[in-house]
């Protein structure tokens, strides 16, 4: 059918404009600045042994090197002898482009570090997030308290407040207090989630109240009906914050590039690739997108394994 | 008899004990409201009368000259242009090609969900670094873009005037170039948000009862398009409210591929001078704490005004 | 000739054959019902009919006319939703009109904001809500206009799916089980309205439901399917009395008839022990099933054909339903008794039960109808 194939064209020319970025990412990552300049050799590139020019730089032969070689070098003139040195340099640093590439994304900048502190950051976020959402959520729920519906207004109105807006309050107060450039400066303005607490609420208010009243008949306290009664039943929801969490928060490149400035240890990924952006020169580029890559790709494998989830997640956030 | 309880627990539940449990368990997130969200807004507000830098011990009042500024000095007005010209690009077409993919992939079975998975790859991937991918492949050079744009000089495809201006003098700098700068930001936020917009599509056309189509059919809709008027348009009302909102809101918040290109000035002649970006240089960078929380508050006066629609639109217009 | 005609349809999804050659021809003018189980194929068959679903094999021909490929917004028919099926952002009026503006009005007069302001749209326009209040007075829900279906009741909604039908006065009206989601006493009035629509406005219809009640009391025809077959089409009366098919005998009828097996020899019946005033084909040998009505049933003090025990009953005030137990029979049979025979009739009481041998039906072993008056069909001579 004709209708058909004109849906098939136009969505097969909208992914490659989708994926062309990915694509050119990952490619870059696998070639040599050579490749790279000149746009040739495919998608892998052609692998062929190229020349780290630093390494060689750092190889470079001075007086007392050609002293040393002179020994190895019977014979030849000092010219002669910084030569060979220097092509033995060249021979030593030789390697394929996708290890150059790759490995000094890891030695230039220590991007296991980052990657470390993304892992640290996130997670810590999510967690903290849980711990002060959950309670919230249930005492609004299933709780009768006077003042119960001002609270929760209270919420509907900081909905309206996204804390990027209010970076620069938020840095003052930190700078008062001295917290910046520490893993608190990147947590702790996200602990509060006004829309985990909503998405909660939402899921809370469908458990029904006979089975908190019977955990309450076998004797636990509020506290543990939360963790023990309420949590199991809002997994889904839970597995769709933590996603809409952990998505926002690996790839969020505005808090951190204003709360983190001095103190390099404590980079998140994105900050990491920026740094490696702003000093490198041209040549590379190839270690950048190999940073790139490594940074995008958690998320990506993690989204391409458990499809359906994130799908889901999203949707459910999106209609509560 | 008495049922002698050597321990307490609260069979019994008292409304005051359910009071004193439920204030306990919205504490933190209450406490986390207001430090985080609420205390800076109205840092912001007060900072914005006071011409106040950090790391000074005291400020001037200066009263409403900051809002001045902001509404003269010809920077901010390419600010307010930057940031409107970008949110009424970008949404738009975030929304409307979200729906269409929405609408293409709902009508072809299990095979759609491939082309999902691409479209909705460049939400999960960071934008930061997904951004130098596309700078590099705008190079005017050696990127990708512009010298497949150049395959075309030479043949028939030379008679579109974009291409034949090309060929004839030079491809345009694209980043570097004052109208093209702007066009490019709003590419990329679109490349990264319409997936996202698709996904909460798809799942608000699965809420369309199909039989409505059955008898759209009999009414006499025969084309695509009355289909689309009658039935499915009208069923999506209250997502396209959600979806628009949403993007909305991260529009206003666009800040890394700015940043990331122009580090230092906003584009251009500040062409993509956002708010954000704005408030970052001013706030942050050029420590000018007075004004940058002038545009703070206008920023928060923006998303506040645009959420408040949404929620006005969902009670009185989408309602069945 | 016929209004509609359904020529040797068969519809087959994957491996399941859901209609098995149906062949019906409808009249100008005749509500016909089509009733069954679920799963009978009778709402496939009326969407086959609308054009909503393509048969697998056979025609459809509206007033002689093949519409096997033609789509169902061009065939002329409305068709009634069991959900309703209303457009849910529109007011009843704007239901009402819609197939109206999809016919009248050319797309340019249907562009949204413009649209009313093109040239001719608006007497068209008026022309289409004179129609839309003519149907809605008809149907009285013409103070509801201005509402939304959200906004109505069960009943209501299913008045406007009615005028969305009848107010483009189509060739005929296909209904797919519209009472169902009603609540009984509602759906014993509407049943009313529905057939006194029907013989005001003249018009064909063809309605499917899985109540025979509502077949019975609405249509001219009934056509009776099981298994993606029609078992018998034929008014209302004679489905009843002359079933062809023990099945239609079984389906159409409450309380249930009652089957009794007996053995045929030689022209006379016997249930157990006792002879059945009922003669038989003399062709007819082993054994075969008797169908008698609980109506048929009379209780007798003395030359009683059956006896037995009774086990239940059921008192509904203007009748007594009786189960009895039948000895030397395994289930049980329902007669229908006055409520003056309430003092013979209580439970455990050993009656006589006695019938006109008229009036029962006939069943081979294959469930077809034998005729007395006829030689039984070859197919039932069963060694």
């Amino acid at each position: 059918m004709t209708r058909d194939l004109w849906k098939h064209l136009i969505l097969i020319l909208g992914a490659l404009i989708v994926i062309a970025p990915f694509y050119m990412m990952v490619s870059y990552s696998f070639k040599s600045p050579g490749e790279i300049d000149r746009g040739e050799g495919g998608f892998f590139g052609r692998q062929e042994m190229m020349v780290d020019e630093r390494c060689v730089k750092l190889r470079d032969p001075d007086r007392d090197d050609v002293a040393v070689a002179a020994l190895r070098f019977p014979n030849q003139t000092d010219s002669e002898i910084r030569d060979a040195l220097v092509a033995e340099a060249v021979a030593d640093c030789q390697m394929r482009p996708i290890v150059f590439n790759y490995t000094k994304a890891f030695t230039e900048a220590p991007l296991l570090r980052y990657l470390l502190n993304g892992v640290i950051v996130t997670a810590s976020i999510f967690l903290i997030q849980i711990m002060v959402a959950l309670p919230a959520a249930y005492a609004l729920a299933k709780l009768k308290f006077w003042g119960r519906e001002a609270v929760f207004s209270l919420v509907l109105f900081c909905l309206l407040i996204p804390v990027h807006a209010i970076a620069l309050p938020l840095y003052i107060m930190l700078a008062k207090v001295g917290l910046t450039n520490t893993y608190a400066a990147l947590v702790v303005p996200w602990t509060i989630s006004v829309f985990g607490i909503f998405l909660m609420r939402q899921f809370f208010m469908t458990v029904p109240d006979d089975l908190i009243d019977a955990a309450r008949m076998d004797g636990m306290g509020e506290l543990a009906i939360v963790w023990r009664v309420m949590l199991p039943t809002a997994i889904p929801a839970l597995l769709a914050f933590a996603i809409f969490s952990i998505v926002a928060h690996w790839n969020d490149y505005f808090w951190p590039r204003i709360v983190v400035t001095g103190n390099r240890d404590l980079f998140t990924p994105p900050l990491g690739l920026r740094e490696f952006k702003g000093d490198g020169d041209g040549s590379f580029f190839g270690p950048m997108m190999a940073t790139a890559t490594v940074i995008v790709t958690p998320l990506i494998v993690a989204f391409l394994v458990a499809q359906r989830r994130f799908i889901e997640g999203i949707t459910l956030s999106g209609m509560k | 008899m008495t049922i002698a309880d050597t321990h307490t627990p609260e069979i019994v539940y008292s409304d005051t004990a359910q009071r004193r449990t439920a204030w306990w368990l919205v504490a933190p997130a209450l406490g986390l409201m207001v430090l985080i969200l609420m205390v800076p807004v109205v840092i912001a507000g007060i900072l914005s009368f006071t011409d106040y830098s950090l790391g000074n011990d005291s400020f001037n009042w200066v009263g409403t000259k900051n809002y001045d500024r902001l509404f003269s000095r010809s920077t901010y007005e390419k600010m307010f242009i930057a940031t409107f010209t970008y949110v009424v690009t970008v949404v738009p077409l975030s929304v409307g090609l979200g729906l269409g993919a929405a609408l293409l992939i709902n009508s072809m079975g299990r095979i759609g969900d491939i082309y999902k998975t691409i479209y909705f790859l460049p939400v999960m991937a960071t934008l930061l670094a997904m951004a130098i991918a596309w700078e590099f492949m705008l190079h005017p050079s050696i990127g990708m873009i512009n010298r497949t744009l150049e395959m075309s000089c030479g043949t028939v495809l030379e008679i579109i005037p974009f291409l034949e201006n090309g060929c004839a003098e030079r491809f345009p700098l694209w980043l570097g170039d004052r109208d093209y700068a702007i066009r490019v930001i709003c590419f990329i936020g679109v490349w990264q948000g319409f997936g996202f917009n698709m996904v909460l599509y798809l799942a608000g056309l699965t809420g369309v009862h199909r039989e409505l189509y059955h008898a759209a059919e009999m009414d006499g809709a025969k084309s695509v398009w009355e289909r689309f008027r009658l039935v499915t348009w009208p069923a999506l009302g209250p997502t396209t409210v959600f979806v628009v909102t949403i993007s909305c809101i991260r529009a206003f918040q666009v800040f890394d591929t700015i940043e990331a290109f122009w580090p230092q000035g906003g584009g251009p002649n500040k062409s993509t001078y956002v708010m954000m970006f704005a408030i970052f240089e001013k706030g942050l960078q050029q420590n000018l704490i007075g004004i940058g929380s002038a545009i703070t508050v206008l920023f928060l006066v923006f998303v506040m005004f645009l959420t408040l629609i949404q929620r006005w639109l969902v009670e009185r217009k989408v309602h069945y | 000739m016929a209004d509609l005609q359904i020529d040797h349809v068969t519809k087959t999804f994957g491996d399941t054959q859901v209609l098995k050659g149906i062949s019906l021809d409808i009249g100008d003018g005749e509500f016909v019902s089509l009733v069954g189980p679920s799963g009978c194929g009778k709402s496939t068959l009326l969407r086959i009919i609308a054009g909503l679903e393509s048969q697998s094999s056979g025609a459809i021909r509206i007033l002689g006319q093949d519409v096997s490929g033609v789509r169902a917004a061009d065939r002329n028919l409305s068709m009634v939703f069991q959900s309703y099926a209303l457009y849910p952002h529109l007011t009843v009026a704007e239901n009402i009109s819609v197939p109206l503006k999809m016919r009248e009005l050319s797309s340019v007069q249907r562009l949204p904001m413009i649209g009313p302001f093109m040239p001719g749209a608006r007497d068209k326009n008026a022309e289409i809500a004179a129609s839309v209040k003519h149907a809605a007075q008809t149907l009285e829900i013409d103070r509801l206009l201005d509402r939304k279906p959200g906004q109505l009741s069960g009943g209501q909604r299913q008045r406007v799916a009615l005028g969305r039908a009848l107010v483009r006065e189509p060739a005929a009206f296909l209904l797919d089980e519209p009472l169902s989601n009603l609540d009984a006493k509602l759906r014993v009035q509407t049943r009313t309205e529905i057939a006194e629509l029907h013989r005001r406005l003249g018009a064909t219809f063809v309605y499917v439901t899985h109540d025979q009640v509502e077949a019975m009391t609405m249509s001219s025809r009934i056509a009776v399917m099981m298994g993606g077959e029609i078992l018998q089409c034929d008014a209302p009366d004679e489905v009843y009395n002359n079933p062809l098919d023990i099945r239609v005998a079984e389906f159409i009828g409450s309380p249930k008839i009652n089957i009794l097996p007996v053995e045929a020899s030689n022209g006379v019946l016997r249930f157990g022990d006792v002879v059945l005033p009922t003669a038989a084909p003399k062709v007819l040998k082993g054994p075969i099933r008797i169908g008698l009505r609980p109506e048929a049933l009379r209780l007798v003090v003395e030359d009683a054909v059956l006896t037995g025990k009774v086990v239940h009953m059921e008192n509904l005030g203007s009748e007594i339903f009786a189960q009895i137990s039948l000895a030397g029979h395994e289930g049980r049979i329902t007669m229908r008794a006055a409520p003056a025979q309430r003092s013979s009739l209580y439970i455990g009481a050993n009656i006589g039960l006695a019938f006109e041998g008229s009036a029962a039906l006939l069943f081979d072993p294959y469930g077809k109808r034998v005729f007395n008056s006829q030689v039984a069909p070859a197919q039932s001579e069963v060694a």
